[in-house]
């Protein structure tokens, strides 16, 4: 139990990114470029991606196209992409009014077992459910986060080299509609529902950033320091320099 | 999760740094994930693996393990060419939590040369790594 909370003892904090709104594919190439700099150690700190994603449609590793319920073209119509990537799980839906975040961290050093790792990103979801006065919880079938049989928080992500990176997605003000055309994370008859959903009500999303943030900190023990989207690619491209300049004596 | 002393540790393999193991067999070097390895992923629901045939360097990835909602690389321990592959592990992946260093092996190398066995820890280095790890 304690080397997963044993990153308390940790020297340095993270970075925190708030980002309005990424293209998805502009944030995945990001997050490979910070992964492959957290792993040479030229960012010398973990680094947490706090954003929207326009509507896009993402199948994990294993795929899950054939959860997808609707022709491609459909959705091309319609300005929607579908993405392959290497995270677990099946296919998901991002889009407006739903906040995702990507922590890239180191788990050796963070002391996080993977599985306990995913644990805790369910459990900063359902912390910030709880500052809203949601109880959402597990599910003994299924990971993500869900109220009943219906399914609020997403979680998803892929390790190389000890280097975590994709994340969790929870449903703020997200339209419902997106996920009725796939089988969300495979599973057939789910239904995804949010924040909104419950409460009846619209919630800021500035007020659910700053909550996710408070347990982010808490739950993978690091104070964060906040840094815009230009500070972050300051960093990589100086990185990417001192790489350069080691290869090239 | 298991301590290190709960870890089994078979002294008659070498372990690579991001926990694979390989053992030589008749020349051809059998590769799979460490007992501490699987403990860390938790239960694993899929595993992609090579093609008989291709090719890698040590160090480069092989394959990729995925544990409920992770998925994570797997760097081959040693280069050379893919001459076997646990087929087993398509319908039952569970078999590598359950035998890491049996059942659980997931292909076999026939290594380009075996000096970069040295490079790889036996037992007790491998210990004191994870420990160090722990600390």
């Amino acid at each position: 139990v304690n080397r997963a909370s044993g990153s308390l003892k940790r020297p340095v904090g993270c970075y925190y990114v708030d980002i309005p709104v990424m293209e998805y594919r502009d944030a995945w190439m990001l997050q490979v470029r910070l992964v492959r700099a957290r792993q040479d150690g030229s960012l010398d700190r973990d680094i947490i991606l706090s954003l929207q994603h326009p509507p896009v449609y993402t199948l994990g590793r294993r795929g899950g196209r054939d959860n997808l319920k609707v022709p491609d073209a459909f959705l091309e119509g319609r300005g929607i992409q579908v993405v392959q990537v290497e995270r677990g799980g099946d296919i998901t839906y991002h889009g407006p009014e739903q906040l995702v975040v990507y922590p890239i961290v180191d788990l050796r050093s963070a002391r996080f077992r993977v599985v306990d790792f995913v644990e805790a990103l369910e459990e900063i979801m359902i912390r910030t459910l709880g500052d809203f006065g949601i109880e959402a919880s597990r599910s003994p079938l299924n990971r993500g986060v869900w109220m009943g049989a219906e399914k609020i928080g997403s979680v998803g992500i892929a390790v190389r080299h000890s280097v975590s990176f994709h994340g969790i997605a929870l449903n703020v003000n997200t339209a419902s509609e997106a996920f009725e055309c796939i089988n969300p994370c495979g599973l057939k008859g789910v239904s995804m529902t949010s924040m909104e959903k419950l409460l009846g009500d619209t919630v800021p999303m500035g007020r659910v950033r700053r909550s996710v943030r408070g347990h982010v900190e808490e739950i993978l023990g690091c104070p964060s320091e906040s840094i815009d989207i230009e500070a972050v690619h300051g960093l990589l491209d100086r990185g990417s320099e001192k790489r350069t300049r080691e290869e090239t004596p | 999760m298991k301590e290190i002393h709960e870890l089994d540790l078979p002294d008659d393999i070498r372990y690579a740094e991001n926990h694979e193991w390989a053992r030589v067999e008749d020349g051809q070097v059998k590769v799979g994930i460490s007992d501490y390895a699987q403990d860390q992923l938790g239960q694993i629901v899929f595993i992609e693996l090579p093609r008989k045939g291709d090719a890698f360097q040590k160090g480069e990835q092989f394959g990729t393990v995925e544990s409920v909602k992770a998925v994570s690389d797997l760097y081959i321990p040693i280069g050379g060419e893919i001459v076997g592959v646990n087929e087993d592990l398509d319908e039952s992946p569970e078999l590598v939590n359950e035998e890491a260093y049996a059942g659980g092996w997931m292909i076999e190398v026939k290594p380009d040369n075996l000096d970069a066995w040295d490079t790889l820890m036996d037992k007790t280095a491998y210990k004191k790594m994870l420990e160090e790890l722990e600390e």
